[in-house]
């Protein structure tokens, strides 16, 4: 599992590469210039070519790239090109509140969705299953920016008891949780969505199964079959498309912070694009795409904890 | 036994939330005000380059300039570190007496010091260069001394008035001074750790987040009413919105739009200040291109459009039509009588008031009966859509099919200063005549080939605007009006040089818009806010919060 564990990190190498390219070239490529945007109307000419070297973008692309890996493979993530600050500082500070956002998403969805699912997969064409089909549906249809702001509208002004503003001070757990409750909520519930639809179909593809018939033949009872047998074999799927999804909810934290206003990688990403803050940019993207790799590690490994007939090679 | 225990758990975690949470909340209604810009961060807090609203709004409340706008009304300047100054005969040199006891603020381990002449002299010499300012054009050619501890003596190459020089000094960008040890010892961290002599002294930034300022004990003019001012970044306007009315927030940004004006002014407790100087929206035509190049084409596109229906598009409360490249109540403007007077006098219409039949003649005369098509670059941003959208709507009644390629904000600025568009639409405001004329229409500022090229897109200086053959240019009355000391003489100079602009039709005025914010009925701002530079309400000594 180790040596797998390790493959697996040195292939996400060339695909972390790959993204840095992409994202460095196209950044360049877009028209909009980061001195033009940092100086504004009343820049001379003059001026802007000093910060532009100053900013070190008089070099040609091949040696930005190169100083851009080197740091890169000493950690450094550079400087912002708007205000100068130590990106990894930023990034250190951001990546907190975008992690326990996905994370209280993925949690919300998975001890809500996994239920939820079953319990409308074994009573299958009932109301309940209707209901439980129709509300996933509906949740799997709303964006999430919009979800968003109805919880705002609903917890935060007519009952007001969360807030609207900020992250929260994150050394504090009270104030943490705090502010993280709705935004989590918000992306909960997309992914209670997700989690219900893909767990009430696994359920039923299991439910066919010869092993869950000749359980229910031997005489086990239906709470014996249900867990001993249906629900571990839907887990592994139901493990798979969760970190899916998992990946999709990152996508869906950028528009959450936006709108809760709080201070993670989305808000940073936006913020930097805007003003053609290119090191910055660069740097959101290879911790997004790293975000990535991670989870679909995370997922793989999880498989064998769950089904002891997968072994990594 | 399990299932009791997880269902105590919950109700545990659930109760933490909704007890904990509120007084976190209500523990803002004190006396520290929190006003939320729409932006998703600062982007400079060293003055000398600050140019957005939000950077604007937060380096106000620390630093100070020599002289300042009134607070709340810009068309006048008052004493700040400078208790009074003179200027010279010849109008070269002009001597500043600065204020005594004015002390830097605390940074780091240095508990701050006096500001004295040493520290003016450096900070105006940072704005005058260009490697260390984002406005060093400005102040290009001058030079400045400290004969003593006090004084502080500024000498220019030529003469300037006092409507054009005092902008230099004030309150606003490189006028904005930066004592010299914090920024030599702060180095580049100055720009996210910003030290001065104002009423509120900086104490943290959290990124994408927030600025948090303590009220400045030692500030001369009294120490501040508010315990401190802290700056919120939230792009997102419903979120403000909400912020607002969960009193979360003491005063929110709007976006120049009449429904929100009104949506705001229908909350309980919140009041909404609407002010100037506004930003004057024009439309500038390139005349490189065709069919711009043809004099007929560009008036036919001014009586195509009515600008009391772009006005009325942003919104009655917040834009007025305008008729002059200069906005009111800049020293310059012209106001509707004098232009119609004028047309009148010299058997003209400068006025190109809304006349679609006039429009199609002067269509079908040069050469395009059935209209033509044009296609241009415009940014998404919502000042410059909405106005654009009913000016295409307008001008597809007269036959001209204007397509908007639209782009981001940045894209935007870029593409039309590399001469990409055919028609620009650019909202602004500048500090005096001379700089707007200077920006758009100096021979030197044609976008791309100008010797230094700024925001000239109509190539005035290069073309032939009126069709006689020849190029036309208004840089002599600019820089006539430039050396002119005398105030109603240059006023003169800049009205001229508009009536030249309006006989060729190379721009069109159509709108200013006004500035938008909603507050908490209990904040009072401690004047009456008619305009600020920083184009959001001043929180300055005397703002308070009166609950």
């Amino acid at each position: 599992m180790i040596a797998y564990t390790i493959r697996r990190v040195l292939i996400a190498i060339p695909t972390l590469l790959i993204v840095l390219t992409i994202t460095f070239v196209l950044v360049r490529v877009a028209p909009g210039d980061p001195a033009e945007v940092r100086l504004g109307d009343y820049a001379t000419k003059e001026s802007v070519e000093a910060l532009r070297k100053e900013m070190g973008l008089d070099k040609s692309m091949w040696v930005q790239y190169l100083e851009t890996l080197r740091g890169l493979l000493r950690g450094d993530f550079g400087r912002s090109m708007l205000n100068g600050r130590p990106i990894s500082a930023e990034i250190k500070r951001s990546l907190p509140y975008t992690l326990e956002l996905t994370l209280m998403g993925i949690l919300f969805g998975a001890v809500f969705g996994i239920p939820t699912g079953v319990y409308t997969a074994l009573k299958r064409n009932t109301l309940s299953d209707y209901i439980g089909r129709t509300l996933s549906l509906g949740g799997l249809s709303f964006p999430t920016f919009y979800l968003g702001i109805l919880l705002m509208l609903t917890f935060s002004i007519k009952i007001a008891i969360f807030p609207v503003v900020g992250g929260g001070d994150i050394h504090n757990l009270a104030d943490n949780l705090y502010h993280l409750a709705l935004p989590g909520l918000t992306l909960g519930l997309i992914m209670t969505a997700y989690v219900t639809r893909m767990a009430r179909s696994s359920v039923l593809n299991t439910l066919n199964e010869d092993y869950v018939r000749t359980a229910r033949a031997k005489g086990l009872t239906e709470r014996k079959v249900i867990y001993k047998h249906l629900l571990r074999n839907s887990l592994l799927a139901i493990t798979a498309l969760i970190g899916v999804y998992a990946i999709v909810l990152i996508g869906g934290s950028v528009m959450v912070e936006i709108v809760f206003s709080r201070p993670g990688l989305g808000k940073m990403m936006i913020g930097a694009l805007k003003q053609r803050d290119y090191t910055t940019l660069q740097a959101v993207m290879v911790i997004f795409a790293s975000l990535v790799v991670l989870i679909n590690l995370i997922t793989d490994l999880t498989y064998g904890l769950i089904d002891p007939r997968v072994r990594y090679k | 036994m399990k299932k009791m225990n997880m269902i105590l758990a919950a109700v545990l975690m659930l109760g933490v939330l909704f007890y904990l949470g509120p007084p976190l909340a209500l523990g803002a209604e004190g006396k520290v005000l929190r006003i939320a810009l729409d932006a998703a961060d600062i982007s400079d807090l060293h003055p000398h380059y600050s140019h957005t609203t939000q950077d604007r709004g937060v380096v106000h409340l620390i630093f100070n300039g020599l002289v300042r706008y009134r607070t709340g009304d810009i068309s006048k300047f008052e004493p700040d570190l400078a208790e009074s100054w003179e200027v010279s005969e010849d109008g070269l040199t002009w001597t500043f007496h600065l204020r005594r006891g004015v002390m830097v603020h605390p940074w780091k381990a240095n508990p701050g010091y006096e500001l004295t002449s040493e520290d003016v002299v450096y900070s105006f010499q940072s704005a005058a260069d260009p490697a260390r300012s984002g406005c060093a054009g400005e102040y290009a050619g001058m030079a400045f001394e400290a004969p003593d501890k006090y004084t502080v003596r500024v000498t220019l190459q030529k003469p300037l008035s006092e409507t054009l020089f005092l902008p230099k000094v004030t309150d606003y960008m490189g006028g904005l001074v930066i004592p010299k040890k914090p920024r030599e010892e702060l180095g580049e961290a100055f720009r996210t750790h910003p030290v001065g002599t104002g009423p509120f002294i900086f104490k943290k930034y959290l990124p994408k987040e927030k600025v948090v300022t303590v009220r400045n004990e030692k500030f001369y003019r009294g120490v501040p009413k508010l315990a401190g001012v802290e700056v919120f970044f939230m792009a997102d306007m419903s979120s403000r919105k909400f912020g607002l009315q969960s009193k979360e927030l003491d005063v929110i940004e709007g976006p120049p739009s009449q429904p929100w004006v009104e949506e705001m002014q229908a909350l309980p407790g919140v009041a909404v200040d609407v002010f100037g100087p506004g930003e004057a929206g024009v439309l500038y035509f390139n005349v490189t291109k065709k069919p711009f190049d043809d004099t007929r084409v560009r008036r036919a596109i001014g009586y195509a459009l009515s600008r009391d229906e772009v006005a009325t598009a942003i919104g009655k409360a917040i834009a007025d039509p305008i008729c002059s490249e200069i906005p009111p109540p800049q020293p310059g403007f012209l106001t509707r009588a004098e232009v119609e007077l004028r047309g009148r006098q010299e058997g003209k219409d400068y006025l190109y008031d809304f006349d679609r039949k006039k429009a199609r003649k002067l269509l079908a005369d040069a050469g395009f009966p059935e209209g033509f098509t044009t296609e241009f670059y415009m940014t998404e941003r919502g000042e410059y859509a909405v106005p654009m959208q009913n000016v295409v709507a307008q001008l597809r009644e007269c036959g001209i099919n204007a397509k908007l390629i639209v782009v981001d904000h940045p894209t935007y600025h870029h593409n039309i200063r590399a001469d990409m568009n055919t028609i620009v639409l650019y909202n602004c405001w500048r500090a005096s005549a001379d700089m707007k004329l200077t920006h758009m229409y100096l021979s030197d500022s044609i976008v791309v080939t100008g010797k230094k090229p700024i925001s000239n897109f109509t190539h005035l200086g290069k073309v032939d605007a009126d069709g006689d053959g020849k190029v036309d240019s208004i840089d002599y009355l600019i820089k006539a009006a430039r050396e002119m000391l005398d105030a109603q003489g240059q006023r003169a100079l800049w009205q001229e040089a508009q009536f030249k602009l309006l006989d060729w039709c190379v721009s069109y005025p159509l709108f200013i818009k006004r500035f938008t914010f909603a507050r908490q009925k209990y904040v009072d701002w401690g004047y009456d806010l008619k305009s600020t530079l920083i184009l959001s309400p001043q929180i300055n000594e005397l703002t308070t919060i009166t609950k």
